[in-house]
């Protein structure tokens, strides 16, 4: 595979286990550059596992990821995540830091000046629609679900990463605010040039948001298509009574 | 980070100006009697005629030498005196004979004196460097004594002659002089005794009984002040059965070799006790009509050994009301705050030191926290009492056993909030700081320490607060602090001399709650309810 050519993120043969139980068996699967895959699935179906092979916050049994075409394993994992935009179920916000602070994580870990921090963090504060001088200063925990996950988001975007992780990123959320957040992911995605990597397990969600879908079930892909693709032509009984259960209650 | 960093250098302020001021922590076991600085030190163990002869010692070096002396009274008992002399923190102390043949070096009885006394200075000397002064001239053996009423009606004033009436006799007697050998059982053997009724009584019971005339028969220490009180009758040992207790100075020979004038002043007390006499004596300790120090001013003056006693102008407990008794031994009790203070501050300063790198290091090896948590809260499960006793032949008597047992009670609670902080410390922010690029070492230091400061301070406050309570026994080893109001109190049986170190103590365990509580307010982070 010619160095153009190359995935964004690659998982070349990767396994994992965990106390001899596989929570990913052998796996290939290859994102683009800017492409945005969902990856769905009950608890224990190994799309979180996916995603922390992704950063290295896990390392595979066996096989192979790759940024770029490049083996991460060379990678000091330390500088990899810090270039990885990173956001977690209920945002994880650093519950004694500021808002700035907060959303200053990563560049003041990369030691940009600080002037340069603050300006950022007003920047991506403005960006996720909140009000640096209104926001800047207060703390996490009084904040509402939605506006810590701007934060959170936020924060991922502040080093202006070319990959972003999100781990369930509005599960914790109502459902108005969650609808409403995922209106304005799309619009941000669609200003920014990311890969993205979304784990969810609402299938609405990842209709809406991904370019792809990847469907995961006991450590395996079921099946991985576009939103269109996969309704039309589900590949396993599993995905077609996902499909079935999902769109006979409605929701869509 | 900046409120705990606060919280120590407020600690060791602290601790370092008390440790100044008292100046009694740290051991004085080094150099024995070596510097001129160094005062003699006197124990006692915790009854009334050993801290009397011990006093007497003391004020008669006093007075007839050059030579400072630090009394360090009431230390519980034998094994503590012994260790204490033995290690060099003291120099002497009053012991008897018999209790250094049976009890200290384990040998059989023995009834003839001079082979008891020679014994006990031949094998003090070899083992320990130990030497016996000659005897007061009293013992405190062990002895049969009569209501006077019924010495009276039967006519008896030996054991001889109690052998034959004793059936109709009914005996309360000490629960381990029952079983001993060189009790009960023994007496029966020689002088054919066997009591109508025996009933085992705990010591002091025993006295209440026979004055209220429920038992007519009972064992004694010979001179017992009670015996004096309720005007019993001791009986003749006409067949010599009971091994001889005779009351000698037992010094260090290395104190001996470098203050030869120890043994001159001490000489004068030799032989001129008499059971009689420390009957009256112990009596009046027992009742509180005067002091130590006063009894045994008189004791001296009555002996001729010093010019008649000057009363002292100090009121006892008894005749003062509570308030005014703590405002005569302010000075006093200020000191043993003081020292109290020192003993707590400086072993919980220990065990921070010790437990919060344990505890926090332990999040990274979750794999040993819980038998290592097991293992410290199995120290805990030790009594007070043993645990300092266990201390003794380690590190002897004083400070530095009871620092070591204060440290290790306070080492669990530090330990296990450190590791339950630190390991709990909000998860998601902790595990999304670690994914976002933070090294191991930010999310500790900028993360969960952070995080986990209240719950760590609150481990510190637990630990102090046992330790100010617990610090109240370091008086038994000799260690100062409140407790030594409280100990000397319940042997006089006298609530206002408990309360005058009971009080301060729990004002102290107040206030030092009151200030990390504060301190715990403060580096509770902001931005993290309460």
């Amino acid at each position: 595979m010619g160095a153009e050519a190359a995935a964004a993120l690659e998982l070349a043969g990767v396994a994992k286990q965990f106390g001899g139980h596989a929570a990913l068996a052998r796996t290939d699967l290859a994102i683009a550059r800017g492409e945005c895959l969902v990856l769905i699935g009950e608890s224990g179906s190994g799309k979180s596992t996916v995603l922390r092979l992704l950063n290295r916050l896990l390392a595979p049994d066996s096989g192979e990821v790759r940024h770029n075409g490049r083996s991460i394993a060379a990678v000091d994992p330390v500088s990899l995540r810090r270039a990885i935009g990173y956001v977690p179920q209920d945002g994880g916000l650093l519950p004694h830091w500021t808002v700035a602070r907060n959303v200053g994580l990563v560049p003041r870990l990369l030691e940009w000046d600080s002037s340069r921090v603050e300006a950022r963090c007003a920047e991506m504060l403005r960006f996720v629609d909140l009000d640096p001088t209104a926001f800047g200063r207060r703390y996490p925990r009084t904040l509402s679900g939605g506006q810590r996950q701007r934060v959170a988001i936020a924060r991922a975007l502040a080093a202006d990463p070319s990959v972003v992780l999100l781990d369930e990123p509005f599960g914790a959320l109502d459902a108005l605010s969650r609808d409403a957040l995922r209106q304005e992911f799309r619009r941000w995605r669609a200003s920014l040039e990311k890969t993205i990597v979304l784990v969810t397990h609402d299938l609405t969600e990842a209709f809406q948001l991904g370019d792809r879908v990847a469907v995961l079930r006991a450590g395996q892909i079921e099946q991985i298509a576009t939103p269109t693709e996969l309704r039309a032509r589900p590949a396993t009984e599993y995905v077609a009574r996902l499909l079935a259960v999902h769109f006979a209650g409605g929701v869509e | 980070m900046r409120g705990r960093a606060r919280v120590w250098v407020l600690a060791g302020v602290l601790a370092a100006s008390v440790v100044g001021a008292t100046g009694r922590v740290g051991g004085q076991e080094d150099g024995p009697a070596k510097a001129p600085a160094r005062p003699l030190v006197l124990v006692s163990k915790n009854f009334e005629e050993s801290r009397l002869l011990a006093e007497m010692f003391a004020q008669l070096i006093e007075r007839e030498t050059t030579l400072s002396v630090e009394r360090r009274f009431n230390l519980a008992g034998t094994q503590v005196c012994l260790e204490a002399v033995r290690t060099g923190a003291a120099d002497l102390y009053p012991e008897y004979t018999g209790t250094g043949l049976v009890s200290i070096l384990g040998l059989p009885a023995e009834t003839d004196r001079a082979k008891v006394l020679a014994t006990v200075r031949r094998e003090f000397a070899a083992k320990w460097d130990l030497v016996w002064l000659a005897p007061l001239g009293f013992e405190n053996s062990f002895a049969i004594a009569l209501r006077q009423e019924t010495a009276q009606r039967l006519g008896v004033t030996t054991l001889s002659g109690l052998g034959p009436r004793s059936k109709e006799l009914r005996a309360g007697l000490g629960l381990e002089f029952v079983q001993r050998p060189d009790g009960y059982p023994g007496l029966q053997e020689t002088y054919g005794l066997d009591f109508g009724e025996v009933r085992a009584l705990q010591h002091a019971l025993k006295y209440q009984a026979a004055g209220a005339g429920e038992i007519d028969a009972l064992d004694v220490y010979t001179t017992d002040g009670e015996i004096a009180r309720h005007g019993l009758v001791v009986l003749d040992d006409d067949r010599r059965f009971f091994p001889p207790y005779e009351a000698a100075p037992l010094v260090r020979g290395a104190t001996l070799r470098a203050h030869p004038e120890i043994a001159v002043a001490l000489a004068r007390l030799a032989g001129v006790l008499d059971e009689t006499r420390m009957r009256r004596w112990n009596l009046a300790l027992q009742e509180q009509t005067a002091t130590v120090e006063e009894v045994a001013e008189q004791a001296l003056a009555e002996l001729g050994l010093i010019d008649a006693a000057v009363r002292s102008t100090e009121s006892s407990a008894r005749d003062l009301g509570l308030l005014p008794y703590l405002w005569q031994e302010r000075a006093e009790l200020w000191g043993h705050t003081l020292e109290h203070l020192a003993l707590v501050l400086v072993s919980l300063l220990l065990a921070a030191v010790v437990g919060l790198p344990l505890g926090i290091g332990l999040e990274r090896h979750p794999r040993f926290a819980e038998p290592i948590l097991r293992a410290i809260g199995l120290l805990q499960t030790i009594p007070s009492i043993a645990l300092l006793a266990f201390m003794i032949p380690l590190l002897g008597i004083g400070a530095r056993p009871a620092i070591a047992a204060l440290f290790l009670y306070a080492l669990l609670p530090i330990v296990r909030n450190a590791y339950v902080g630190v390991s709990e410390a909000d998860p998601v922010a902790s595990d999304s700081a670690w994914a976002l690029g933070m090294t191991r070492g930010q999310v500790l230091r900028e993360v969960r320490l952070p995080l986990a400061a209240p719950t760590i301070l609150a481990g510190i406050r637990t630990a102090a607060v046992i330790n100010v309570g617990t610090a109240t026994l370091a008086a038994f080893i000799g260690a100062g602090g409140l407790g030594v109001p409280i100990v000397s109190g319940i042997q006089m049986a006298n609530a206002t001399v408990i309360l005058s170190g009971a009080l301060p103590a729990a004002g102290l365990a107040l206030i030092v709650d009151g200030v990390l509580a504060a301190i715990e307010r403060n580096v509770r982070p902001k931005g993290v309810r309460a």
